[in-house]
């Protein structure tokens, strides 16, 4: 019953934030998110259709898990929207994050292959909770990065985007700690089992309200004056530090 | 693949930064949409006191012109007074440098050619002065601006010593490195 509850509640939900999306020209602003919405509503409609006529656990399983890892691949496109329309003003820290997201990148993929050399049968023994909990957590490492430097250089944000931001970010969040914390069985893998999929119509209603209707992206009233050039900036700022840390020291040290 | 430990971690820092966010739009919205106001003047005051008063927060001198006055109540009021006196000056003084940096990140968000390593290094550099002042304000809520001031000097003679050291061996090192080249 309270599958069925949360089924019918995620598909409706689903249909009425595309048809916001594209009724708002929304669609056309966020593609990426939208393309994800479409594909999780097409997913929720052939695993509804699966498990309804097929009566068969195994088919219902393989299909959901293969739906769920290409939602997780299609879901990459949300964080890479996220950085492209907030940043678009802001080449100076669009910069600074494709360094960032680099770096942490090139981190996750040396812990990645440290721990395949280490334990050679991963693949084979990993299972789909636990491939998706780890695409989760390397999605939660780059919106981290992301959020870090938004926050850092005062990035501002039209309503629509920072609703997109904190709806994934809380799901990405929620998804990290309900599928690496689950045991593989037993009574709190059930519990997580559908706690897991029972809040998801509430992250899509953290969607729907920011989403309702367009709103444009605050952008800096300020351009950047021409002879205020980063070296000129960055000497300036790094000599005021400087200063600040020598003005401590004369006070504290007297 | 990843442990609960890292798990937990991610995502208890994904939830504070999400909440830092929230809380912090309506801010970053009023500062995008200020006025001309000039972004980047070189010449802002750092001191929001002015200097004779600042060397005289953390010095010894008054403390010990009030406790040759036997006066138990005027040493408890002058110790309370100068307390705040020191926490508020650290406040102003985090507060000027969160300024500093936010005129920073201001004016360079829109430049084409920032440089990754420089931005890293004052990032570092401001990170270190506010855990100075995080410090600071510690060490004058529980031991009082007096014995700041004495653990200041102590720590300073301390780093230069280190400082001497370093150098020392830098010298000894690179002697031996044109040594062992003439040597050769």
């Amino acid at each position: 019953m309270l599958g069925q509850a949360i089924w019918w509640s995620s598909i409706a939900l689903e249909s009425l934030l595309l048809f916001r999306g594209f009724r708002g020209r929304l669609a056309s602003r966020y593609p990426a998110f939208y393309f994800y919405i479409s594909f999780v509503l097409f997913q929720d409609v052939v695993c509804f259709a699966v498990a309804r006529w097929t009566h068969s656990s195994d088919a219902y399983t393989s299909a959901y898990w293969t739906a769920e890892f290409l939602c997780v691949l299609v879901s990459c496109g949300i964080v890479f929207e996220i950085y492209r329309v907030g940043l678009a003003a802001f080449p100076g820290t669009a910069r600074m994050a494709r360094n960032l997201m680099g770096l942490v990148f090139v981190v996750v993929l040396i812990k990645l292959i440290v721990n395949i050399v280490k334990d050679p049968q991963w693949w084979t023994e990993a299972s789909a909770r636990g491939v998706e909990g780890t695409l989760r957590a390397i999605q939660g490492v780059a919106i981290v990065a992301l959020i870090a430097l938004f926050i850092f250089y005062s990035v501002p944000f039209g309503r629509n985007l920072r609703g997109i931001l904190m709806g994934y970010g809380l799901f990405v969040c929620w998804s990290v700690f309900c599928l690496t914390l689950a045991p593989p069985t037993g009574r709190l893998h059930d519990i997580l089992g559908v706690l897991y999929s029972a809040l998801y119509p509430l992250f899509l209603v953290l969607w729907l309200v920011p989403l309702w209707s367009y709103q444009a992206n605050a952008a800096p009233k300020r351009a950047i004056q021409l002879e205020q050039d980063y070296q000129r900036v960055a000497i300036a700022t790094q000599r005021r530090l400087h200063e600040a840390r020598s003005y401590v020291a004369r006070a504290v040290g007297s | 693949m990843i442990g609960n430990p890292t798990a937990l971690l991610l995502g208890s820092v994904l939830f504070l930064l999400l909440l830092l966010l929230a809380r912090r739009g309506a801010a970053a919205r009023e500062i995008s949409s200020r006025s001309d106001v000039p972004l980047f003047d070189d010449e802002a005051s750092l001191d929001p006191c002015p200097p004779e008063f600042v060397t005289r927060i953390f010095s010894s001198i008054d403390w010990d012109f009030v406790t040759c006055t036997k006066s138990r109540e005027l040493q408890k009021l002058f110790r309370r007074e100068r307390k705040l006196v020191a926490l508020v000056w650290v406040h102003q003084t985090s507060r000027a440098i969160r300024r500093i940096m936010r005129e920073h990140t201001e004016a360079t968000r829109q430049s084409h050619d920032l440089h990754f390593a420089t931005e890293i290094k004052l990032v570092a550099m401001y990170a270190e002065l506010m855990l100075i002042c995080g410090m600071l304000l510690l060490a004058i809520q529980s031991a009082g601006p007096q014995r700041v001031g004495g653990l200041a000097g102590y720590a300073q003679t301390l780093s230069q010593r280190l400082a001497q050291a370093q150098q020392d061996f830098k010298v000894v090192t690179t002697g031996r490195h044109f040594h062992r080249a003439g040597s050769a």
